[in-house]
């Protein structure tokens, strides 16, 4: 058989094997060497022995064919730490029985109905200090993205927690068939115990002894589900409920979102950007999903004709007692005339879009001239703290079943990002490091007014010689 | 194995939603916690909105039972909301009262739509992460049981929205909220000499926003105490810089006026009027009075549909702090980024 140059990248320590390419594909495939590059230049933690630190890279020639099941080489007795269940002796909880009371469910009571180590929680609040350790983001071979292990300050309570992504189906709807298919897989697998919505838009299954990782995976993904979004890359992307269930929706949001997975799931599962970023796509400016605080990349619909107003059904809602005078007072853009008789009149260049009058008064709705903005750099931490996103493109069509040109837009300010952007800068720091100015050059954006909140008061205009120079020309 | 994407919309919708997909004309609030959704077709789909625990953490009995419920009255599915809610959708319109009932028997409220408090989102904290400096779920099943007259009921000015974050990593999403409640740090991250043989210590310098973390002699670094901030960038990039916090250091910031939505006054992030509260397990009463606090004063003062952020906008700093009777501190304005003078005035238009 002839041979083939591997590539392995394992734990310097005791050798797991983390991934591995062969020589032929890290020179065809640009994203294989980024993400080769991108883990060589980073410090991991080992799944295997725990220990962080700079993976090594080893070169063999091994028989070509399938690649055959990673080896794994057996962990140094000494720093193995598998992580698993311990048994756990039942032991008082006042903290946590205190939190038990009440009419609200309570998480506490729950955490006791399953596995979960309860006295890392109660002594946690008993001392007022967290008591798990460091941890973060594994990979394992065929496994990239949407494993997670955290370490215990007492392992004499427990040795830590190994746990996994799973990415919310479309609007965050579950059947019980599939729902009770996860059940299980926590049961068999893991403390029995779900973290239904992670505020990134994750499920995820805490409690997942090492060895039972790849089980665990293989049966998630056999129940149609999949995982991702830890590491540097497209975080799961969240949408509004928009169409299934909400009449105030300006694009299809479960389509659109279902449309970015098929294009940009491999950025989802191989980490190999600066920083995380994350994507968050609303229906309409109310913004459900929080995409302007939370979002790296936000598309929020919009339209910009006049709001749609049915007389009618806004007459007899006035009539049945609704609240037309505080609808018309608070209305941001003061564009909204109500007279009875008369009926609604709203001025299209006071009305600023913003959905109040929509969400208050049956019989307004959205007007039919509908597209997306898309907004970038919102956060809630990084370095500079939390910032609102920016507009960056006040409009485009968004037009299934494949969005080119909206993905197309994501996908250009992502690679901007990505070629410029410092190791863990995220996008908004990023924008502020180098000044919006500088970021609309390398994206290529238009001109817009949409983008302004307001112009400059000072005149320190920078001019290129060559645009002098062209405008002496003329 | 991973690479098959997000299950199919045509695998996760339930039967109604399929037969009105973008086809919803209107909405209107039944009752706390019920909404009714009208579609071109003239079907009407009832939503039964139910609180579920803090931090979305449900052991999988009660999940099971869940959707045993789910079978029995939405058509076997069930949603998970932005806010962490769990809906029942397209439930007939003569069993909601059972199914209310149902759910309060398992300790399950409904509420939490259009004016009232909606459920509360947080983030995991002690239950499973190194950053916390306090424990957001907790604090948030204190809030709820003294706010479950709000949720339960549509008497507040507009929608109240109460999150917490266990650190100021914000994965609670404590800024984007009504009221915010924000784990802090007031120590300095330790430096254990061993671990930091493994560390990238260029990465870990360069991503401290005031560059405290300084080079002291061969492969070891010094933190300058008068610079720290204690974000603590450098505990999330390196285990050598961890763990920070302790019992009488780590406390509770309380922000307000966040909100997404355009309506209004448009989108904000929170804004600091508390830098600092104590740890109190297990119901934080300095962290539970202060919010009452400015929710009463809220409620007493707004006007409809006036959200959180945008009365204190209309009614200004210096009355909010005067209503609220909270103190007001320096650390509100501190000089860590270049924007301190964007939070202090310009004009002389006080209200006194
Ligand atoms: C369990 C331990 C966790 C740790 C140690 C952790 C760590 C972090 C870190 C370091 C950041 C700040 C990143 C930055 O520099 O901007 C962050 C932010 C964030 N994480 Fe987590 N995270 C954890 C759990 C989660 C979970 C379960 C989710 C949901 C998928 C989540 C969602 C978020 C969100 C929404 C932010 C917010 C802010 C932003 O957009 O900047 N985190 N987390
Ligand atoms: S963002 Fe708009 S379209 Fe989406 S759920 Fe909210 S109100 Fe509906
Ligand atoms: S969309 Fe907003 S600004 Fe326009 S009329 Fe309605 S409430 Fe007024
Ligand atoms: S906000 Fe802080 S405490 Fe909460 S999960 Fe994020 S890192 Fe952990
Ligand atoms: S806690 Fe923050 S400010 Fe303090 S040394 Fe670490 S990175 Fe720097």
């Amino acid at each position: 058989m002839p041979t083939m140059e591997k590539i392995k990248l394992c734990c310097a320590k005791c050798g797991f094997v983390i991934e591995e390419y062969t020589a032929e594909e890290l020179a065809a495939v640009p994203r294989k060497a980024k993400r080769y590059q991108y883990l060589k230049n980073k410090s991991s933690i080992c799944p295997s022995c725990l220990a962080s630190g700079r993976l090594s890279d080893i070169r063999v020639n091994e028989e070509s064919g399938p690649v055959g099941a990673p080896r794994v080489a057996a962990p140094a007795s000494s720093t193995a730490a598998p992580v698993g269940h311990e048994e756990h002796a039942v032991s008082p909880t006042p903290m946590m029985d205190a939190m038990s009371q009440g009419r609200f469910p309570s998480h506490a009571a729950e955490l006791k109905k399953t596995k979960y180590p309860v006295q890392m929680y109660e002594q946690a609040l008993q001392k007022r200090r967290t008591q798990w350790g460091y941890g973060g983001y594994v990979s394992l071979p065929g496994v990239a993205s949407g494993v997670l292990v955290r370490s215990s300050a007492r392992p004499e309570i427990t040795k830590g927690s190994n746990f996994v992504r799973i990415m919310d189906p479309c609007g965050n709807f579950f059947s019980t068939a599939s729902m009770r298919g996860l059940c299980d897989i926590a049961d068999k697998y893991a403390y029995g115990l779900l973290h239904l919505l992670s505020t990134g838009g994750d499920l995820e299954l805490l409690g997942i002894p090492t060895e039972n990782l790849k089980p665990a995976v293989e049966e998630i993904t056999n129940l149609g589900f999949d995982i991702g979004s830890t590491g540097d890359d497209y975080r799961t992307s969240e949408e509004c409920i928009g169409p299934a269930k909400c009449d105030l929706t300006l694009y299809d949001t479960l389509g659109l979102r279902a449309a970015w997975y098929k294009r940009f799931l491999d950025d989802v599962q191989y980490p190999r950007f600066p920083h995380k970023i994350k994507c968050k796509f609303a229906g309409c400016p109310n913004d459900c999903v929080r995409g302007c605080q939370k979002a790296d990349i936000f598309l929020c619909g919009v339209y910009r004709d006049a709001p749609q107003v049915d007389q009618q059904k806004v007459a007899k809602w006035v009539e049945a007692g609704g609240d037309i005078t505080t609808v018309c007072s608070r209305c941001p853009g003061q564009a909204m005339q109500w007279e009875s008789g008369k009926g609604l009149r709203i001025d299209e260049d006071s009305c600023m879009h913003c959905m109040y009058c929509s969400n208050k008064v049956p019989g307004v709705r959205p007007g039919g001239d509908r597209g997306v903005a898309v907004l970038v750099g919102g956060k809630l931490r990084g370095k500079f703290g939390p910032m609102l996103s920016r507009v960056l493109v006040p409009f485009i069509k968004a037009e299934g079943p494949d969005y080119k040109e909206v993905f197309d837009c994501i996908e250009k300010f992502t690679e901007v990002y990505d070629a410029n952007a410092r190791k863990k800068e995220r996008v908004g720091d990023f924008i502020l490091r180098i000044g919006i100015d500088e970021f609309y050059k390398l994206s290529g954006v238009e001109p817009a007014p949409q983008l302004l909140a307001q112009p400059r008061t000072n005149f320190f205009c920078h001019w290129e010689v060559e645009e002098v120079m062209d405008e002496r020309k003329r | 194995m991973p690479g098959i994407g997000i299950p199919s919309l045509e695998a996760s919708l339930p039967p109604i939603v399929k037969r009105n997909y973008g086809k919803w004309t209107s909405h209107d609030h039944i009752r706390p916690g019920v909404i009714k959704h009208d579609a071109e077709s003239g079907e009407a789909c009832y939503t039964v909105r139910a609180a579920m625990p803090p931090n979305a953490r449900v052991s999988t009995p009660t999940m099971r039972m869940l959707c045993g419920l789910a079978d029995e009255f939405s058509e076997g599915f069930f949603r998970v909301t932005q806010r962490n809610s769990i809906e029942f959708v397209g439930v007939p319109v003569g069993r909601i009262e059972e199914l209310i009932a149902r759910l309060a028997g398992h300790g399950f409220p409904v509420g939490g739509t259009n004016r009232s408090l909606h459920n509360m989102t947080c983030c995991t904290g002690y239950m499973h992460c190194h950053l916390a400096a306090t424990d957001p779920a907790a604090i948030v099943k204190a809030i709820s049981e003294m706010l479950i007259k709000e949720y339960e009921t549509d008497c507040l000015p507009a929608g109240l929205k109460i999150s917490g974050s266990g650190c100021i990593n914000n994965c609670g999403e404590g800024s984007c909220a009504d009221i915010g409640i924000v784990g802090v740090h007031r120590d300095l991250p330790p430096i254990n000499a061993e671990k930091l043989k493994g560390c990238e210590l260029p990465l870990v310098i360069s991503v401290c926003p005031v560059g405290a973390i300084k080079p002291k002699g061969p492969g070891m670094v010094e933190i300058d105490p008068k610079k720290c901030i204690h974000c603590p960038a450098c505990s999330v990039a390196c285990a050598a810089f961890a763990p920070i916090g302790s019992a009488n250091g780590d406390g509770v910031a309380i922000v307000v006026g966040g909100k997404s939505s355009n309506t209004g006054d448009g989108p904000a992030l929170a804004k600091m009027v508390i830098p600092y509260l104590p740890n109190n397990p297990p119901h934080w009463p300095e962290v539970t009075e202060v919010v009452r606090k400015i929710v009463d004063t809220w409620v007493a003062n707004a006007h409809r549909d006036e959200r959180v952020g945008e009365w204190i906008n209309r009614i200004g700093w210096e009355k909010f702090y005067q209503r609220t009777g909270l103190k007001m501190s320096f650390k509100v304005v501190d000089g860590y980024d270049q924007r301190s003078l964007e939070y202090v005035r310009s004009n002389v238009r006080f209200r006194w």
